[in-house]
Formats: C-alpha cells, structure tokens, sequence
C-alpha cells in the first residue's frame, strides 16, 4: 500500500512523528547497555511504536483535525507571543512587576477598555499573588534586577500563622 | 476500619481543612458554571496552591474544585444549553427543554440533589471496595505492573478519542517525554543534552499546566473569547426540590449512580461518558417517561448528573490503588500527591492509611456542601454564567505562570509549560487527544521499571509475562483493547 503525497500534506503531525521519533531511535542507540535491557530499550520501543501508529494513521485516516476555519490562529500566535515576552521579562523584572507590565496587554488585547478594571486588575492581582506565594506558601518567585517587591510591607506575623 | 475514619472525620473538622473544603467547592463551582473552564484547568491551574500544604489539605482543596466543577457544568448546560464542562453536555437533553419552560430553577435543583447522591455513591464506592483492590494489587510483582501500564495506556488511548492510533501516538509520545533525566536502573542521563533542569526529568506537572491551561487558552482566544459575557435573565427561585420530583428522581439517581462509578474507574472513562452512558440506559429502560426524554424530563438530568458526578470517586479508585489514572484530573492528583513524595498505589493502603480516610471522608463532606451550596446559592450560581472571559483568562494566563515558576523555584518549568502549551494546542487542532499524553507521563516510569526488573529476573526471557496467569490476562486485554476497534474499524471501512 502506497501512502499518497496528499496525505503526506493532510497529515503532517504524523510526518513529524515518525522523522522526530526516528532521530530519537537513532540518538538512543548511542545509549551504553546495562544488564538485560539498557537505557536505550524503553525510548527505542516506544519510538518504533510511535513509528507504527503514524503510519497506520497515514494509511487509514484522512484528516481527524479539527474544523479550524472558524479558528483565528493569529490570536492564538499572539497570546503565544505576549506569554513569551512575560516569561523573557522575568528575569528582568521579576515577577511582580513582570505581572503589572503584562496584565495590562493581555487585557487589552482580551476586550477589556474600562482604564479602571485594567488598573485594578493589573495591581491587584500580582500584588495578591506575590503575597499569597511569597509571603504565606514561602515560595521564592523571581525579583528581577532591580527587586521593586521588597518595597511591600511583610504580612503580619497573625496571618502567617 | 471505624476507627480509620473517625481518624479521617477529625482531620477533615479542622477549621483551616475545612476553609479549603469550602473554598475549593466555591472555586470549582464558579470554574465549572462559565463555560470553557473546565475542572482540569481549574485543578491544574490552582494546583501550584497545594505544593508548601500538608498533602491531605492540597487534597481537599483540589477534590473540593473537581466534585464542584462537575456538578456546576449542568447551570450552563440547563440555561444556556452550553455545558459549563464536557462532563455536563448530556445534560442539557432534558435540562435546557426544562430552562426553555421557564422551570430553570427546578432542573437546578434536580441537578444539584443527583449531582449529591451520584458522588456519596461514588465516594461510599471508593471507601470500601478501592481496599480491596488494593490488597489484591499487594500481590503484584514487576510483570503485572508492566501490564498494567500498558493496559492503562491502551484503554487511555482507545477511549478519548475519535481515534486509536492519535489517541496511541499521544500516549506514547508522553512516555518518550518522561524517558528523559537519569535513568532510574543505571544512572545514565537520557536526552538531558547537559541541562541540568532536566536530569530530574521533565516536570509533569508543569507539562500538564501547559497542556490544560496555556493550550486552553491559546484554544479560547482562536474562538474568539466572550469579552461581554453570557446574558441569562431567568430567576431561580425556591430551594429545595418537592417531595414528588424527589422521589421520580431517587432510583434513576441511585441507579446512575452505581453504573457511574463503575465507568469512571475504567481508566480514561470519564465523567463525559459516564453520563453519556447513564442518560441512554435511562431513557432505554424507563419506558413511561413523561415528559418524553429530550422534553424536559426530570429523570434525563438526574441520570446524567448522577453518572458524571459518581465517576470522579469512581475515577479516584484506580488512581489509589493502582496509581494508574481514571481520567485527567486524577491524573493531576497524582502529580499533587507526588509533589509531597506520596506514590499512589497499593502500598498507600498500608502506608498512608491516615491520608486516605482523609481524603474519603473529605470528599463525602466536599459532596455534603456541594449540596447545601447548591440549593441555597442556586440564585447565585446562574449570574456566574455572566462573568466575562475576558477577565479570566489573563488571570489564568498568569496563575499558570506562576504554578509552573513555583513548582521548583525557577523559570525552567515556565518554558516547559509554554512549550508545552503551544505542542497541546497543535496536537489539539489536528484532533490528537492530550489526556493519554499526560497518562503516559505517569505511565512511563512505571512500565519501564517493572518491564526492566522482568527482563532482569528472567534473564531476558518473556516468559516471565506468559507464566503469570494475572499479567498474562491483563496483557490479553491491552492487546484487544487496541485489536477489537482495529478490526472494527477495517471492516466497516471495507462494507462501506
């Protein structure tokens, strides 16, 4: 049976599997051997066999994807994008101030427009956030180069108990 | 056995367990009644709440949003005809025709009164037979626990999907994920490329953020996210449901409720097919239906309410007591438990006994609150429907960001939840389910290890899987359950 290049085109995630999970075959054979099975066993199997059901889906199914022409996959990209520019902040800002600068974009972009709900939001939220985890969970979040955090008053020691 | 949950009921009276049973059925109510957010989401969200508390608290926190998220999908589903959660489109058979009459109220509290007794089923279910699960799983050695992987995998991936082989592909591709870090039998680090993030492995959790967060989110905003909110003007009044309704409702109920613990501890069967399943025997077996099924009948939406709330004891039954999961949010209560170094499995039973009566005990009380709240808040809960997306998801954006950044402290986890995400969406848009990627997460370990030991005590022969008559079976099942559709599937492609 012959896999026509149409459904090469029509199923591209299973094209991506079967080169992606050969790599990993061929990366895994480099593995040493330890006693009866080695490391390389376990990915080795379950490439071969994600090799297997690609194929069986190139030959068998169509397109199983979803109706995407009701989908904007611009918004999609751009939420992708704003997430990434967040987590690129960080760093920098830390996570506090990370959240302030991002919280506005974000609901800009979602609809919001009342200046007030957005003020309050963007505030609110990470300051509560950076309370709850920082301060009562004793989770260290990320202060950025200049740490702006430290300037908040500490919770009352009533509350942490 | 009494005294393991009197031990269970003073753990679960302490006040701030309590304030975590309350807040969890709020925030899962308020999560499950807008629809899009589902109980996954919402338990892998907030699970990042539950990494510096006592596991048995994290619990009750995370249970507390899945039983109420479950039971608040149907206000959607009844006003709207929009499931708040997948588990609750079977609903809206009945309930919206009932919405449409003007009787909202009442499909409420129908709904809220099974949504109670199909979890008090479920959790009863849980108490006393998940024990005896687990004592036969005692016996277990690495070949039937190889097998039970791979039967996990198998039924994972042949029930969530429309199709097997991406439902496989999913699967094994997050078993191929979680090879990577030290391997556990040889010290030889796998696919880490020098970073040392990764010789631990690739956070699960994390990946499960991405998965059901950011990749529902990326979802949202290419469908176009409600930035004024759904409009319902229909008042609720009334709180508890006549006597009459009551009773037309209580052996459906029951019944439902039975065969929805049985469905949700079949891995991957979740509450979505369960009351699938429990609306079709009921509209099968109850002949003198009036209204009609489909019209409005009360007994349509206790049965789909019954069978989805009863499957998420029942989802917790494999879970426990084989550490193999019912469905995605068991599969995020694994994750929590293993934050605090608890594996489930049948060794809790013998270990951890204080922790699990905890966490029966509680989730019958979770179930006691979802009723009271339910009743008394029902006028309430409908104006949920009207909160705008378009303030939730940049919160959930951001609580996704900080679960992932807090699960050890470094941004790490963050970009392996971003990747994540963008992956979950791909597959998502070409019609790859995510949960057997998740279950083949946890899966993995698992299987490798105990298929590895075989190996080692058979000397590399395979007759260590045929000479247990236990894994023998249960391989002969992993084998028809990926047989039987094949074969179904090739036969009515050659008819047609």
């Amino acid at each position: 049976m012959t896999v026509g290049t149409d459904r090469l085109r029509s199923s591209p995630l299973a094209v991506a599997f079967i080169v992606g999970a050969a790599v990993v075959i061929l990366f895994a054979a480099q593995f040493p051997s330890g006693g009866e099975v080695g490391p390389g066993f376990f990915p080795i199997g379950i490439s071969a066999g994600i090799i297997l059901f690609a194929l069986v889906e190139l030959v068998t199914e169509s397109d199983g994807g979803l109706d995407v022409s009701d989908h904007d996959l611009r918004a999609a990209g751009v939420v992708f994008a704003l997430v990434l520019g967040y987590l690129l902040m960080m760093p920098l800002a830390g996570f506090l101030v990370g959240t302030i600068l991002f919280l506005p974009v974000i609901l800009y972009y979602s609809g919001v427009r009342s200046p007030a709900t957005i003020l309050l939001m963007s505030i609110l939220l990470p300051v509560a956030l950076f309370y709850i985890f920082s301060q009562f969970f004793l989770v260290p979040l990320p202060e950025g180069v200049i740490p702006f955090s430290r300037l908040l008053p500490r919770l009352p020691v009533w509350v942490m108990l | 056995m009494i005294e393991a949950i009197l031990g269970g009921l003073a753990n679960v009276l302490n006040p701030f367990t309590l304030f975590l049973m309350v807040a969890g059925v709020l925030i899962g109510i308020l999560m499950g009644s807008i629809p899009g957010m589902t109980a996954t989401m919402t338990v892998a969200v907030l699970l990042s709440f539950t990494f510096t508390m006592d596991p048995g608290n994290g619990m009750m926190l995370l249970l507390g949003i899945y039983g109420g998220a479950v039971y608040s999908g149907s206000i959607p589903a009844i006003l709207i005809r929009t499931p708040g959660t997948p588990s609750a489109a079977a609903t809206i058979f009945d309930g919206y025709p009932l919405s449409q009459k003007g009787e909202a109220g009442r499909a409420i509290r129908i709904s809220t009164v099974a949504s109670f007794i199909g979890g008090v089923i479920s959790v009863i279910g849980l108490m006393f037979f998940s024990p005896l699960i687990a004592d036969a799983a005692l016996q277990f050695r690495s070949p039937e626990f190889f097998a039970l992987a791979l039967f996990g995998l198998t039924i994972i991936a042949s029930v969530s999907g429309d199709s097997l082989p991406k439902g496989m592909i999913s699967g094994l591709f997050g078993m191929l994920v979680a090879t990577v870090g030290i391997d556990p039998l040889t010290g030889f680090q796998r696919f880490t490329f020098g970073v040392p993030e990764l010789l631990t492995g690739v956070q699960f959790i994390a990946v499960m953020i991405g998965l059901f967060g950011i990749a529902e989110g990326m979802k949202a905003y290419s469908s176009g996210i409600d930035g004024e909110g759904k409009k319902v003007e229909q008042d609720i009044e009334g709180i508890v449901p006549s006597l009459s309704d009551l009773k037309a409702i209580g052996p459906v109920s029951t019944l439902s409720g039975i065969a929805g613990v049985l469905i949700g501890s079949i891995p991957g069967a979740g509450g979505d097919i369960a009351a699938f399943i429990t609306y079709n025997e009921a509209t099968r077996w109850i002949k003198d239906a009036v209204p009609s099924f489909g019209e409005g009948n009360i007994r349509g939406i206790a049965a789909a309410e019954s069978g989805n709330n009863a499957s998420t004891g029942g989802a917790l039954i494999p879970t426990l007591t084989l550490g193999i999961p019912g469905d995605s949010v068991s599969a995020i209560l694994i994750g929590a438990l293993m934050v605090h170094d608890v594996q489930p499995g049948p060794a809790l039973y013998q270990e951890e006994t204080t922790l699990l009566y905890t966490i029966f005990v509680g989730f019958l009380l979770i179930y006691v609150l979802i009723l009271l709240f339910g009743l008394l808040g029902a006028h309430y809960w409908v104006r949920l429907i009207n909160i705008r997306e378009s303030l939730l998801w940049p919160a959930i954006l951001v609580l996704c960001v900080i679960g992932a950044v807090a699960l050890r402290g470094n941004l790490f986890d963050a970009w392996v939840m971003l990747g994540a995400g963008a992956l979950g969406y791909v597959l998502r848009l070409r019609g790859y389910p995510l949960a057997p990627m998740v279950l083949g997460l946890i899966l993995a370990p698992i299987a490798e290890t105990n298929l590895r030991r075989s190996l080692s005590l058979s000397g590399g022969s395979l007759d260590i899987f045929y000479t247990s008559p236990i894994a023998l079976v249960i391989i002969l099942l992993s084998v028809a359950t990926i047989a039987v559709p094949a074969v179904r599937s090739l036969s009515s492609g050659s008819s047609a």
